[in-house]
């Protein structure tokens, strides 16, 4: 029995014996000096990972008495977990060696936050799913702090980590509420014990806080003032990090958690999701206005598409998780297109984050922008890219649940958010002559960032076949 | 899908095929180039010629290849009259530009980059006018934006372009996202994306109650695509294009998408007020508005641009009059709108190729300088005014015809008073194109030397205006077939009105409106000169600065937001994400219908309130005083206190003793570090925010109290019962307490000694990083030992300690063995060690005692995880899983019956690694304060104040 449980979460015992392995392994020979090598190791292993996993798994199984669930839905969320895990460490490799922020424990601290994702994902249990939470996010405060020399960097690590603190405590608060009053931290016993009428007053507030607790991590507003200090203040790769892998693992989770646990009271959460969502998409629309600094636009971006991400959620249904899971992938591999942009983003060889600097670039590497060109357009939902596909899907799936309302004030938002990332668009235009951003030679970036471009064309054909994908992992979620 | 709908997609696909087509011949030169970009044009059209015929017969042309069918989104086309005419429109004129700009463009300009660039626009188009699912036709829309941004951003050197393009790109891509939200409402209702199921389910989308939402949102897409008031101001900027694209874009098709959606959607969407309201006062307004606007303008590009958004408005108005008359009028006249204007377009593109200026104020005379320029502009520009014998005339006729009738809000003259004014501002800059360009006499300053341009550049206005005089004498035999078909579309089946394309319609109302348009034209014209000043004079309102004072107010809403809400400071974020926890508490309270309770409160014994009050003044007290710390810890230390109190009275002693334990240590462990620490901290905030931040925090705690409070007043079923039921059964021990610890959540529990032990480490670690870098440097500079005590290690205490030290040793003993049933365990028995040790260290100081100890820390807290793994894998071997626990019973004779579970030995791990952990933490914090230049007494006790004490430096670091 444990030998078949133990298989079940095979992928994550051999990332988290992967990344103690590196740990000791690397401490006793060459330490930083091997950093870029074990990053590249990290990227590969994940992408072997992620095929095996995308490859092997079949059907829904269960370990640990049920705290552990292997189906659809996890499979869907880890391989673009580990994916985009892998885009993003690759990519940032050289940027960080060059300024000697490459240090070895940065892969496996990466390893780490990807395990606890991935256990995030399969949580069937509220014990599991805090293990995973805070195995990510213990992970992640070190990392948004790696940079130690700078100010701002170290600042916006402590404030993450100050924030998430008492958003763990809220969560683990509802947890503990939702444990007294069901009886049980498995979801499968949750579920059964609150039933489908009437919830009882204190599962309610558990549902309430663990969801408060969750939004933090998928920084849903109000609970995403730490999002843009700590995208402005981490270094970049590491910001690009933020903004792919554990949105994908918090979202999924909050779906398990809701659906899983809390399937049979929608209508209890579904308000609390919409208006999560709503107020997401309006701040980061129209706060991402008047941000000068691109990482930080990115972070108000962010916000914003989580929200529509949420929207998918809150509609309650297959079609909508299934929504949910398809706006994700769509947005991770915009975001790495993206993120590969801004890390090219050079001039004398110091970083640039500046939108200014941005000024006529189409002149001097048109390539370069056309593909950004085509990111952004996909960011802001325009058709006929990829990025409309998933804005649609998730405004049709609050739509068909009767959250109309929530569909409209998505399109007024998505008309708002349009207009910044077509500033971008239009500084490298139609700018005003300015300095020359350096010419970047890197083959990795100019790779990822065309191929995500690339991806927002091509994709137009049939989404590469994640609908069907995304819907038979929704429909083992959802039943 | 017939045979012949299946040519459908490949109409619309061709063009993108197209678009490859120049990249690769740009080197074969650029006639080549022209001509093989011209093939896939020409071949589109003559499918569609192919096709004509059976559509000319009422047939309806259907063709759909799936695509994301769970979306709703196929790739489906569909052909009729209406979209026949259009596509006809978009591959004629089309052809007509890729012959006009190859003699355009000059040698320097990326001729192979603007065929592709104007063939994507061309196949995004022709995607709209085919579309069948309007999806398919929202994909294309945002397509033509984005197309028409590269083609108008062509020319990039062009100040003036920069502006225009994002203000196009803004307005015109925004109101397509809108239509998303209204594409999905309508597809909602219908329960089909596909035009041609929406067109027929008018009465229900009408009927619907989002019917309006719907109708805004698609309107938004439709207005500012056709550049309707008050989204007509992007337009005219946008003319910093190249000409053949404005006159392409914007006069022929894109901008005429927008009145093709409202033409398409006219069976489905109009017929009611808001439609009426909505669609014929923007159409009225926005005529009115660009005619007037135009008759002032000196570009004669952004003459033709306000005239072209006139001219959208009357096509605009006539849609919004939802009388099958007034659509088939708008078809009509959307036929002869594009060739006039399409004709002027290129001739302004040749008067400005050819003179090097568009300024009318330096042009004039050119009638004899350009006479075949001057033939084909006069013809345009007088169909453009609605003159008799050219085609601009029949199609005005019938809209003030129309005007006539309508009646807008009980009045019967405002319609056609307006459209009366509209006709006659339109007569006026239409005489004046030609007057102030053509007439007069010859100049001799004009930029360039003018003369008629090669055949090839005015071949294709010469074919336009032809057209235009064409139609304008033989309307009915030219284009009333197409007209009734097209026509037939739009009103979507259903009898035909009744009316007549021909030159005289007798004397009737648009006759006397016609007439007074020419002659107030005509004085218009004359006193133009007067009016100009006036018009410059006047003040009004810039429709660009306008834009540009909203951009700027929604970057300054933008920044007042984010600086308030994000302005870096935890307190402020610490305080929102409080108030909107607390906020959906309150959600959460309202939404459970809360009982009555159902217990009856304990009674309350003075030594409980007094406990109570005690608390809650220790709790206020930390607040107000945290600035100075050790008062601060002081009161911690009471809080701790009354908790455990706390848990005495309310028979919890196991919970009781565990939180003395840990409260001892952790004071302990607080106050030696503290004493690196500054003593006091800055007062930061000022006393409103700190009232707010009280206010917030009181509503906090209230509500967390409130909810206990419900809470105890309630049966309710939780996991208590369970945990006290099963205890004594499945874990062997009567102390609930313990067995939930050790067994029912035995992992949670190693898991916790996993965790102390880590951060002992981690203590450990932090503090070697400490005495190693620059913190150290600042930590030897410190004087903290300035008020050392004489007798720092009291003779008392160090006697005392060491007489306790066996018995608290034995008591720890005593707790761990009976834990299992009675309050203890190894948790507590750990820390009562902890505390015994900890007492030695304290009286004789750390450096005296470590050299007198024998036991490495860190190999204690290894070896209390690794025992309490192995206790727990132990299980395996039994065939449980892990942390199962076993127990059973022995009899020891002279003291009294044990019970030994496996669990005991989990609890030896746990013991193990509490005192580990512990007194590393304590031994780390010492080795700081010894590095800080604390000293190391040599005795082990100061039995003489009056004496110096001896001391060694530093001891072992």
């Amino acid at each position: 029995m444990i030998s078949a449980d133990l298989n079940i979460i095979l992928t994550e015992i051999v990332l988290a014996l992967f990344a103690m392995g590196a740990l000791v392994g690397v401490v006793y020979t060459g330490k930083d000096r091997l950093a870029p090598a074990l990053t590249w190791f990290t990227a590969v292993l994940f992408v072997l990972l992620a095929v095996w996993i995308g490859v092997n798994g079949s059907g829904a199984r269960v370990a640990f008495g049920g705290m552990f669930h292997d189906d659809g839905f996890a499979r869907f969320a880890k391989v673009v977990i580990l994916l985009s895990a892998a885009a993003v460490l690759v990519m940032g490799q050289d940027y960080m060696s060059r300024r000697g922020l490459l240090r070895f424990e940065y892969p496996v601290l990466v390893t780490l936050a990807v395990t606890g994702m991935m256990v995030m994902v399969s949580a069937g249990d509220l014990m599991a799913l805090y293990m995973g939470l805070e195995l990510q996010s213990l992970a992640l405060y070190v990392v948004a702090a790696m940079r130690r020399d700078s100010v701002k960097s170290t600042e916006a690590g402590l404030k993450y980590f100050v924030l998430g603190a008492l958003s763990s405590g809220l969560l683990l608060y509802g947890a503990s509420l939702v444990y007294g009053f069901a009886g049980t931290t498995l979801f499968s016993g949750i579920i059964e014990a609150v039933g489908s009428g009437q919830i009882s007053i204190g599962l309610l507030f558990g549902l309430a806080f663990v969801v408060a607790g969750l939004a933090f991590k998928v920084s849903a507003v109000p609970f995403h003032m730490w999002t843009p200090d700590v995208y402005e203040g981490a270094p970049t790769p590491i910001t690009a990090f933020f903004a792919t892998a554990p949105k994908v693992a918090a979202i999924a989770l909050l779906a398990r958690v809701l659906h899983d646990a809390f399937g049979g009271v929608v209508g209890d959460w579904q308000q609390i999701l919409a208006l999560l969502s709503v107020l997401s998409m309006f701040l980061g629309a129209i706060a991402a206005i008047g941000q000068r600094n691109i990482k930080r636009l990115m972070a108000y971006s962010s916000i914003a598409h989580m929200g529509y991400a949420l929207m998918g959620l809150a509609a309650g249904t297959a079609f909508g998780v299934q929504a949910m899971l398809i706006y994700m992938a769509i947005y991770v591999t915009m975001n790495v297109g993206t993120f590969a942009f801004i890390l090219s983003m050079e001039k004398d060889g110091q970083p640039v984050v500046s939108i200014s600097a941005l000024n006529m670039y189409s002149k001097r590497d048109p390539g370069r922008a056309l593909a950004m060109l085509i990111l952004l357009f996909s960011l802001a939902g325009v058709p006929p890219l990829v990025g409309f596909f998933g804005k649609f899907y998730v405004l049709r799936a609050a739509y068909d649940a009767g959250l109309i309302w929530l569909a409209v004030a998505g399109v007024i938002a998505s008309v708002i958010g349009a207009f910044y990332y077509l500033r971008i668009v239009y500084y490298m235009y139609f700018g005003e002559e300015g300095e020359a951003l350096d010419r970047n030679r890197s083959a990795v970036l100019w790779t990822l960032l065309m191929g995500s471009a690339a991806a927002m064309l091509v994709g137009v054909v049939n989404l590469f076949g994640i609908e069907s994908v995304a819907q038979a992992a929704a429909a083992t979620l959802v039943n | 899908m017939s045979d012949g709908a299946s040519l459908l997609p490949i109409i619309a696909i061709l063009p993108f095929l197209g678009a490859l087509v120049p990249g690769l011949m740009i080197r074969a030169g650029r006639t080549a180039c022209a001509t093989f970009t011209a093939i896939p044009t020409i071949l589109a059209l003559t499918m569609l010629i192919v096709l004509a015929p059976s559509v000319m017969r009422g047939e309806v042309l259907q063709a759909e290849i799936a695509w994301l069918p769970q979306l709703g989104l196929s790739a489906a086309f569909f052909l009729d009259g209406l979209g026949l005419l259009f596509a006809g429109m978009i591959l004629g004129v089309g052809l007509l530009i890729t012959l006009y700009a190859r003699f355009y463009l000059s040698g320097e300009d990326p001729m192979g980059q603007f065929y592709t660039y104007l063939l994507l626009f061309q196949g995004a188009m022709l995607g709209i006018v085919l579309s069948d699912n309007i999806l398919l036709l929202l994909i294309f829309w945002e397509l033509t934006s984005l197309s028409s941004f590269l083609l108008i951003g062509y020319w990039k050197h062009l100040p003036e372009g920069r502006q225009g393009a994002r203000m196009a790109l803004a307005v015109t891509g925004g109101g397509g996202l809108a239509m998303i939200g209204g594409m999905l409402i309508l597809g909602h209702i219908v329960g089909s994306y596909n035009l041609t199921d929406i067109l027929t389910q008018g009465e229900a989308i009408r009927a619907s109650e989002w019917y309006l939402p719907a109708l805004i949102l698609i309107l938004l897409g439709a207005f500012t695509k056709s550049a309707q008031f008050p989204f007509h101001f992007w337009l005219p900027h946008a003319m910093a294009a190249p000409t053949p694209v404005s006159a392409y874009l914007h006069s022929a098709t894109m901008v005429k998408a927008g009145v093709f959606l409202m033409a398409r959607m006219w069976p489905a969407l109009a017929g009611t007020e808001a439609w009426f309201y909505i669609v014929t006062t923007t159409g009225l307004i926005t005529m009115v508005l660009g005619a007037l606007i135009a008759l002032f303008k000196d570009d004669l590009k952004a003459l033709l641009a306000f005239s072209t958004v006139s001219h959208l408005g009357l096509l605009t108005m006539l849609l919004g009059m939802g009388t099958k008359l007034a659509a088939v009028v708008a078809v009509f006249h959307i036929i002869n709108h594009l060739t006039f204007k399409a004709a002027l377009f290129m001739t302004a593109g040749i008067i400005d190729h050819e003179t090097h200026t568009r300024d009318i104020k330096r042009l004039g005379g050119l009638r004899h300088l350009m006479p075949v320029t001057f033939v084909i502009g006069t013809v345009g520009a007088l169909s453009m005014a609605g003159i008799p014998l050219f085609n601009g005339f029949l199609s005005k006729e019938m809209m003030l015809e129309e005007a006539a009738h309508t009646v807008w809000a009980g009045s019967v003259w405002a319609v056609p008073v307006l459209a009366t004014l509209g006709a006659l501002l339109s007569v006026a800059y239409s005489l004046r194109f030609i007057a102030h360009v053509f007439l007069g006499p010859v100049r001799d300053d004009y930029p360039a030397k003018p003369h008629d341009p090669p055949f090839g550049m005015w071949a294709a206005p010469a074919l336009l205006v032809a057209m235009v005089v064409v139609i304008g004498v033989l309307p009915a035999a030219v284009v009333g077939p197409l007209v009734a078909v097209a026509g037939g579309a739009v009103i979507g089946g259903g009898e035909m009105p009744y009316y007549s394309l021909k030159i005289w319609h007798g004397v009737t109302p648009a006759l006397y409106m016609s007439g007074i348009a020419v002659a107030g034209g005509l004085l218009l014209l004359a006193l133009h000169r007067v009016l100009d000043r006036i018009w410059l004079a006047v003040p009004r309102p810039e429709a660009k600065v306008i834009f540009d004072a909203l951009v700027s107010w929604v970057a300054a809403l933008s920044r007042r937001i984010t600086e308030s809400a994000h302005n870096g400071a935890v307190s402020r974020y610490l305080a929102i994400l409080t108030v909107a926890t607390v906020a959906l508490g309150y959600v959460a309270w309202r939404g459970s219908g809360l009982s009555a309770p159902t217990r009856a409160p304990l009674p309350v014994p003075p030594v409980v309130a007094v406990g109570w009050v005690l608390l809650i003044v220790a709790t206020i007290s930390v607040v107000t005083m945290h600035r100075s710390r050790f008062r601060a810890l002081v009161l911690i230390g009471v809080i701790g206190l009354m908790i455990s109190a706390g848990f005495v009275y309310l028979s919890a002693p196991d919970l009781a003793l565990t939180q003395i334990s840990v409260e001892t240590v952790t004071i302990m462990l607080l106050l030696l570090a503290l004493h690196f620490l500054p003593k006091t901290t800055p007062r930061e905030s000022g006393a409103g925010l700190r009232l707010r931040d009280a206010a917030i925090a009181v509503a906090a705690g209230g509500a967390v109290a409130g909810l206990a409070y419900a809470f105890m007043l309630r049966d309710t079923s939780s996991i208590s019962d369970y945990h006290l039921a099963n205890s004594y059964e499945g874990g062997g021990g009567t102390n609930v307490v313990n067995v939930i610890l050790v067994d029912f959540r035995g992992y949670d529990t190693y898991g916790e000694i996993i965790v102390l032990g880590i951060a002992g480490l981690i203590i450990f670690a932090l503090v070697e990083t400490l005495l190693t870098g620059p913190a150290a440097r600042r930590l030897r500079n410190a004087d903290l030992s300035r008020n050392i005590s004489r007798d720092r290690h009291p003779l008392m205490m160090v006697v005392a300690t060491r007489v306790m030290m066996p018995i608290a040793v034995m008591v720890g003993v005593y707790i761990f063995l009976r834990g299992h049933n009675q309050p203890g365990g190894g948790f507590v028995a750990g820390l009562v060690i902890s505390i015994a040790l900890l007492m030695q260290y304290m009286a004789s100081g750390f450096a005296w005692t470590q050299a007198r100890k024998r036991i490495e820390y860190h190999a204690m807290i290894g070896w209390g995880v690794v025992i309490a793994g192995l206790t727990g894998a132990a299980a395996w071997l039994a065939g449980a899983p892990f942390l199962t626990s076993a127990f059973g019973y022995i009899h020891l004779p002279p003291i009294e019956e044990f019970e030994l579970a496996s669990a005991m030995a989990f609890d030896l791990g746990v013991f193990l690694t509490v005192l580990g952990a512990v007194m590393l933490m304590l031994f780390s914090l010492s080795r700081l304060a010894r590095h800080a230049g604390e000293s190391v007494n040599i005795e082990p006790m100061d039995y003489d104040p009056s004496k110096r004490v001896e001391t060694a430096e530093g001891g072992d670091r």
